[in-house]
């Protein structure tokens, strides 16, 4: 692990500075694949996708496939999409409803919860043959949630979800739990392809909004005339275990570039209701200027409603998987609003996002160049900025136009890259 | 009656080839039209209650008979307002990302005309093929089928008036779609 030992060199926090190898490098990024993707809490699904016992979806935990279904029992499974006998894919849908896994290859069978139920000719083992069915197992994933969010963990040594999410779970209940509805998720997802490394949409979610009022400035004049006023006194970046949200206390910055007078009349309604269920700060941060990630890939606009997780493709390439939500007891119409407003503004045709893939494309294919990538980026907007406050709880910093979530974050990748054991992984 | 009935309801009968002439002509034109980035040009080729719709794509079973809702998730669901903004976006001063400009191609083949129940309205099946090329090696290129639904208006011009766009992708391979298809 000679690369292991290296990693804290290459994050500097309390300077503010990052080396740029660990966009780029093959070694690196095959270590994070098993410290950071096989050992965190990947967010598979929200509970409103799978409503029914035999639905299922699949997806990506770092590069392994993996089903996600609801089992006979009612409970969320996550397992591995390859066969115990030859490892072929037993799933080849990306969403659907089944009774059966059957690999197409010899007929192994699997059930909702990846156990094997049959395979073709079993007459085939008697005699020797070490074919114990109950061994023979899609291997499965932990499964815990958090108000609906379900997340699958590889290893069984991580702490609970819980502890995971720390107190990032105070912020995430600002738009998982503002109405005692919760939230649900609008059919279906779009995919796309960037040709980045995964952490700079990422960060660029934790805490950049330093980059808004530049980067979309074309979709800000085309749509309002004018960029949108942040105010570093009212403003913030907090954080807790590498999670991190940056945000306004304007309550409805995000979702007034929907588009949408009836979701923005649906929100100030709602307005007393929120206060009442999250005191008055967090009531002010429901659909606000603001972004946030869940470490290490789920990311979130609260007020665009959108979900989105960058999956690693290899060290130069990300699939981004983009859902929209809103709160289940919201007007049947606002559904519409949301899933068209996010189409607008937040999808790979969407005004704002159009601007952003080009960014961290252009960001991570400089690093080609060997020179280049012995340049460190700096990362030290704020570093002075860290404040105790009354009410917001986690590590806290005055003004959203700050780079403490973005240190926060990659100082959480090199302590999990660094650690041999989840015991050798700070709670920060 | 909405897009997807209008395209099932509609009947083979004879149409003249002056006619597929001059809708290929209009199909040409446009893609030479969106090659160029003349969005607002292009805009004008619209009626106004034009439903310009390219679905999200999903790797689903046969036997799955929810291949498409018009309720999931879109990369477009656009009327004339939503088209505008767009537009206007891509032409500001300040889309950073649009400079140096895309270099576009749209091809459009397979041109099939069939009549409607409406006189002046036909629906017209496509496919098309986007490629576009940014800075020295990027190349990102999108495949599809249409259908549209293209509308004589009443000073005799054609002008498009629904449009379904189905990538054959269910993971599109580009960081954005910064153009029409």
């Amino acid at each position: 692990m000679k690369i292991a030992s290296k990693i804290n060199d290459m994050v500097d926090a309390e300077e503010g500075y990052i080396d740029r190898r660990i966009f780029w490098d093959d070694s690196i990024y095959s270590l994070e694949l098993e410290r950071v993707f096989a050992r965190c809490w990947i967010f598979v699904a929200h509970d409103s996708q799978l409503p029914q016992i035999g639905d299922f979806l699949t997806t990506t935990i770092g590069e392994d496939a993996v089903i996600v279904s609801r089992g006979e029992d009612g409970k969320i499974h996550t397992f591995l999409n390859s066969c115990s006998h030859r490892g072929n894919r037993v799933c080849f849908a990306e969403v659907g409803k089944t009774r059966r896994f059957t690999c197409n290859f010899h007929g192994w069978s699997y059930g909702l919860d990846g156990s094997l139920k049959s395979v073709s000719r079993p007459q085939s083992y008697n005699g020797k043959s070490n074919f114990d069915k109950g061994q023979l197992g899609l291997h499965q994933a932990r499964v815990e949630s958090y108000k609906g969010m379900h997340f699958a963990c590889f290893d069984p040594d991580a702490p609970s979800l819980e502890e995971y999410l720390g107190d990032f779970r105070w912020y995430l209940d600002v738009i998982l739990d503002n109405d005692e509805g919760g939230i649900e998720f609008i059919d279906g997802n779009i995919k796309s392809r960037l040709k980045c490394n995964w952490k700079f949409p990422a960060e660029n979610f934790v805490g950049d909004s330093y980059h808004a009022p530049w980067t979309h400035s074309s979709a800000l004049i085309a749509m309002f005339g004018k960029q949108p006023t942040m105010r570093p006194d009212r403003s913030y970046h907090a954080n807790a275990n590498g999670h991190g949200w940056e945000f306004g206390l304007d309550f409805i910055g995000n979702a007034a570039t929907l588009n949408s007078p009836q979701i923005l009349e649906y929100l100030r309604e709602q307005e007393a209701k929120f206060a009442e269920r999250l005191g008055k700060v967090r009531s002010r941060m429901v659909a606000s200027l603001s972004s946030a990630n869940v470490f290490p890939n789920l990311s979130f606009l609260a007020g665009h409603n959108t979900f989105r997780t960058w999956n690693p493709k290899g060290p130069k390439e990300t699939e981004l998987h983009t859902w929209v939500f809103l709160n289940a007891n919201a007007p049947e119409e606002l559904k519409e609003e949301y899933r068209r407003g996010v189409m607008l503004t937040f999808s790979p045709a969407g005004v704002f996002e159009m601007d952003d893939g080009e960014n961290f494309e252009n960001c991570t294919s400089v690093n080609a160049g060997v020179v280049t990538r012995r340049q460190k980026l700096h990362a030290a907007m704020g570093l002075d900025s860290r404040i105790e406050h009354e009410e917001l709880k986690g590590n806290v910093h005055q003004s959203q136009i700050n780079e403490a979530n973005q240190r926060a974050f990659y100082q959480r990748w090199a302590d999990l890259m660094s650690a041999e054991t989840w015991a050798d992984v700070p709670v920060r | 009656m909405n897009q997807a009935e209008q395209i099932e309801t509609s009947e083979q009968r004879t149409v003249s080839v002056e006619l597929i002439s001059e809708i290929q002509q209009f199909l040409y034109r446009e893609a030479r039209l969106l090659d160029g980035e003349h969005l607002h040009e292009w805009l004008e080729l619209l009626t106004e209650d034009i439903h310009y719709w390219v679905p999200g794509v999903q790797a689903r079973y046969r036997n799955d008979d929810a291949r498409f809702s018009a309720k999931r998730m879109a990369f477009f669901d656009d009327d004339l307002e939503y088209l505008k903004i767009r537009v206007a976006r891509a032409k500001q001063p300040s889309a950073w990302a649009e400079d140096p400009p895309t270099r576009h191609f749209h091809m459009v083949s397979n041109i099939e005309v069939e009549t409607t129940d409406n006189p002046r309205e036909w629906t017209v099946h496509s496919l098309i093929l986007s490629n576009r090329h940014r800075t020295e090696d990027d190349e990102m290129e999108m495949k599809a089928r249409r259908v549209d639904l293209i509308r004589r208006d009443e000073n005799g011009a054609l002008k498009l008036a629904r449009r379904k766009v189905t990538l054959l992708q269910t993971v599109l391979q580009a960081k954005n779609i910064n153009t029409f298809l």
